[in-house]
């Protein structure tokens, strides 16, 4: 249950019941008081004290989509994107990355609104740097194919820009499209993509957090992050050793939230820009997604506590506290007071080791020859 | 480790338009006091690093920061504050509703509206500053008094200097009377400048705070409420320019006791009674305020206790007699003064030792006058185990740099309370004429 006030998301509820079971008025009423009460109250004052907005050149925006045969979902995203784009007006573009077939190109066909170009080289960063040197709109938006954008996505995030006209990047609240399976329920109790309802503005320094800013976790999530075009220009594009796919499918969207906060910007999350997305369905997948998780993080962890001398304590810090929570995590598991069965954690702890023991290293001339064979 | 650098204590009006928050240059941050008008609702701690602060940012933040206060004004549930009780539910509140909060809109011009409507009652008050040879805040101290709307029934100051030094002090402000108390003490200074006053409502406030304007009609208006015998309310740092101020405010936690309403009755005093009822959360004596008549009831303070004697808690031991008879106690934050924090760096421990000596001495005087054996609990097993955690326990965030000053109250606290054992207690209830 997503609770929201006008536009705004305040909470989200799991609310476990046996099947057939009717939720009352009055269970709902309280469900949502009780988890809701204080966002509300907050959101009236924020309300009655908000000063009537600025007018501000808007900037540009292109929503760039990187895919890979996942036709149905790449519609489905899509579909969710043209309303927006006839009442706003910006740039959709499509990055087929190394498409086995022509299924996407065909499905683009369909949409004469959406711009499409292909990336032959195998690798997520790889097709995000197409989209940056592609891309019309001073910002870009990129959006993962199994996602579906919220009504107010694009609202959200020129509300955003307006508050914040010195941000560099903005990120928003991930929610799950469903719950279907129980792999998808598992997802979600363990905190699924979500990152809370209160906005939140990064900068150089985060009182309370002496890591900052390397547990780039907090900051937001790959699904759904904008950033300004020529400051991602600047600070060179993403990583194209991290999100290759298998062997290391993670880390790139955390190593450019570091990055972008490491250069002296500012990093806005805004919970209203809002998508939903697709959890992974079955078990295995699940269990590979935490693999990765672990993997993607400690190989971006690990690449630059080897070239950011400055920093490299803080990094320190952070692989001593993530294994740490890691263990405890295993240990309240195995006792079954936490949501997510060992083997699950078990497969983050293992990413990690995997992840600190030179996988970034690997990764690098791995892609060091898809690059000599592309040239 | 850095140099100290002065907070900046700014006061924010959120019916103001703000146009965000930028830090003065050589300062360790901003410590922001959120009103809405004349009703203060929360606070900010931002330091330097977290600056400047946007618009839309500082909205946020205080619109966070203020939600409880203004929840607890607007609604019947949801939003009430714990007391220092040990229980299931400490706020002994219920679930929020949702049809009220869903009806909430313009929250802060509906709770100054809500507020507006309430008369406030002519009742007389007598306001009683205690002052010992500290004439430029006392001045500043009577300086607010006479801007105070609505204003006081009668002003006494007692000066607790064998030198009389604040006669010169109290003869510029017309109207205001003076009181000498050369005796030290300042419970014996409290209870000669009772014997004087003349108020329906007695009102304390210390000669280094400065009450806010609509101080009196807070408390004129919680007294309207028959069942309230005394009460408490808010009190902020007037300033931050030391560290030793800002450690007191920030580590300690000053003498804040937070922005939305308190209520401490009888329940409140038997639920704790077996572990020694935490009656110094209650408030502090540099804001505070009885109605005459519970003094024929319950005695006046007790001259062993308070700055100059144990050091302090003569406030709160009075608080324990009133709720061990089961009179109710309300802290009320719309009564807000401001406190001149002790400036001296090596004042904190110094006010921690006297703070603890006080403590353990009051602990024992409410033993010997009530039997409850919550006292002693605290004392021999409550305080001991705290030291021993803080003494032991391994971590950067455990403030260790007073423990030794406190013990060492700890020790001069009972000391104090076996020397002075034989002595005259409170004048009997029976003596006192009003």
């Amino acid at each position: 249950m997503l609770i929201r006030r006008k536009t705004r998301p305040l909470a989200y509820i799991l609310h476990e019941a046996p099947a057939g079971t009717v939720l009352t008025t009055e269970v709902l009423r309280s469900l949502i008081a009780e988890a809701a009460a204080g966002k509300i109250v907050e959101e009236a004052i924020g309300e009655e004290l908000a000063t009537s907005p600025v007018a501000s050149a808007k900037p540009s925006v292109t929503a760039a989509i990187c895919t890979r045969a996942r036709t149905k979902e790449l519609a489905r995203c899509i579909g969710s994107l043209l309303p927006l784009q006839e009442s706003h007006g910006f740039e959709i573009l499509v990055v087929d990355n190394a498409p086995p077939n022509q299924e996407t190109s065909a499905l683009l066909q369909k949409f004469p609104t959406v711009r499409y170009v292909e990336e032959p080289r195998p690798g997520l960063d790889f097709a995000r740097n197409r989209a940056l040197a592609e891309a019309g709109g001073e910002w870009i938006a990129f959006l993962d194919d199994d996602i579906v954008a919220d009504r107010w996505w694009f609202d959200a995030l020129e509300d955003a820009l307006r508050e914040n006209p010195d941000a560099a990047a903005i990120t928003g609240l991930v929610l799950p499209l469903e719950l279907s399976t129980t792999a998808q329920i598992v997802f979600e109790k363990r905190g699924g993509f979500q990152r809370g309802f209160d906005p939140r503005r990064y900068g150089s320094v985060l009182p309370g957090n002496p890591v900052h800013p390397c547990g780039a976790g907090i900051f937001g999530t790959g699904s759904n992050m904008a950033f300004r075009r020529d400051t991602l220009r600047q600070l060179g594009g993403f990583d194209e050793a991290l999100d290759t796919g298998a062997p290391l499918p993670g880390g790139g969207d955390l190593d450019m939230f570091f990055r972008i906060i490491r250069a002296g910007n500012i990093l806005v999350y805004e919970p209203r820009f809002l998508v939903f997305h697709e959890h992974r369905r079955d078990e295995a997948a699940l269990q590979r997604q935490y693999y990765t998780w672990g993997l993607g993080l400690m190989a971006y962890v690990d690449k630059h506590r080897r070239a950011d001398i400055a920093y490299r304590d803080r990094f320190r810090r952070l692989i001593r506290w993530w294994f740490h929570d890691q263990f405890d995590r295993l240990r309240s598991s195995l006792r079954g007071r936490h949501p997510l069965p060992a083997r699950m954690v078990l497969a983050e702890i293992l990413g990690g080791i995997v992840g600190l023991l030179g996988e970034y290293g690997r990764s690098r001339r791995r892609i060091e020859r898809i690059r000599k064979e592309f040239s | 480790m850095s140099t100290f650098q002065p907070w900046d204590v700014r006061q924010v009006d959120l019916s103001v338009p703000n146009g965000g928050l930028t830090a003065a240059p050589d300062t360790g941050g901003i410590h922001v006091q959120l009103h809405w008008k004349s009703i203060p609702l929360g606070q900010l701690w931002l330091a330097l690093n977290e600056l400047p602060l946007t618009a839309s940012d500082f909205l946020r933040r205080a619109a966070r920061a203020i939600a409880p206060a203004v929840g607890d004004r607007l609604f019947e549930h949801g939003f009430r504050a714990a007391l220092p009780v040990v229980g299931e539910n400490p706020a002994r509140d219920k679930p929020a509703e949702l049809g009220p909060l869903l009806e909430c809109c313009q929250p802060l011009a509906v709770i100054e509206r809500a507020l507006g409507q309430i008369p406030v009652p002519k009742t007389s008050v007598s306001v009683i500053v205690c002052t010992r040879g500290r004439p430029d805040p006392l001045r500043n101290c009577l300086a607010a008094l006479a801007r105070l709307d609505p204003a006081a029934d009668e002003i006494l100051v007692v000066d607790n200097s064998a030198e009389g030094s604040a006669r010169r002090i109290t003869d510029q402000f017309p109207g205001v009377m003076y009181v000498s108390e050369p005796q030290p003490g300042l419970s014996r200074a409290r209870n000669a400048g009772l014997r004087q006053a003349t108020g329906t409502l007695i009102a304390w406030t210390d000669d280094d705070v400065v009450p806010h304007p609509f101080w009196l009609g807070a408390i004129r208006r919680t007294f309207a409420d028959e069942t309230i015998s005394a009460m408490t309310g808010l009190v902020l740092p007037l300033a931050l320019n030391t560290a030793a101020q800002v450690r007191f405010e920030r580590n300690f936690g000053g003498f804040n006791r937070g922005y939305r309403r308190l209520t401490y009755d009888r329940q409140f005093f038997s639920e704790m009674a077996g572990r020694g009822v935490p009656v110094w959360d209650i408030g502090a004596g540099a804001n505070m305020a009885f109605r005459s008549s519970v003094f024929a009831q319950i005695g006046t303070f007790d001259e062993r206790l308070g700055a100059g004697a144990a050091g302090c808690s003569e406030d709160s031991e009075l608080w324990y007699r009133m709720l061990a008879k089961g009179l109710t106690i309300r802290y009320e934050p719309l009564a807000a003064v401001w406190h001149g924090h002790r400036a001296e760096d090596d004042a904190y421990g110094a006010q921690m030792e006297e703070y603890m000596r006080g403590h353990v001495a009051a602990l024992l005087v409410q033993f010997e006058k009530h039997r409850h054996s919550g006292n002693l609990r605290r004392l021999l097993l409550a305080l001991p185990r705290h030291y021993l955690r803080r003494m032991t326990l391994r971590g950067g965030d455990v403030d260790r740099s007073t423990l030794g000053r406190e013990m060492r109250g700890c020790l001069r606290g009972v000391c104090h309370y076996l020397r002075n054992r034989p002595l005259r207690r409170t004048s009997p209830a029976s003596a006192f004429s009003p």
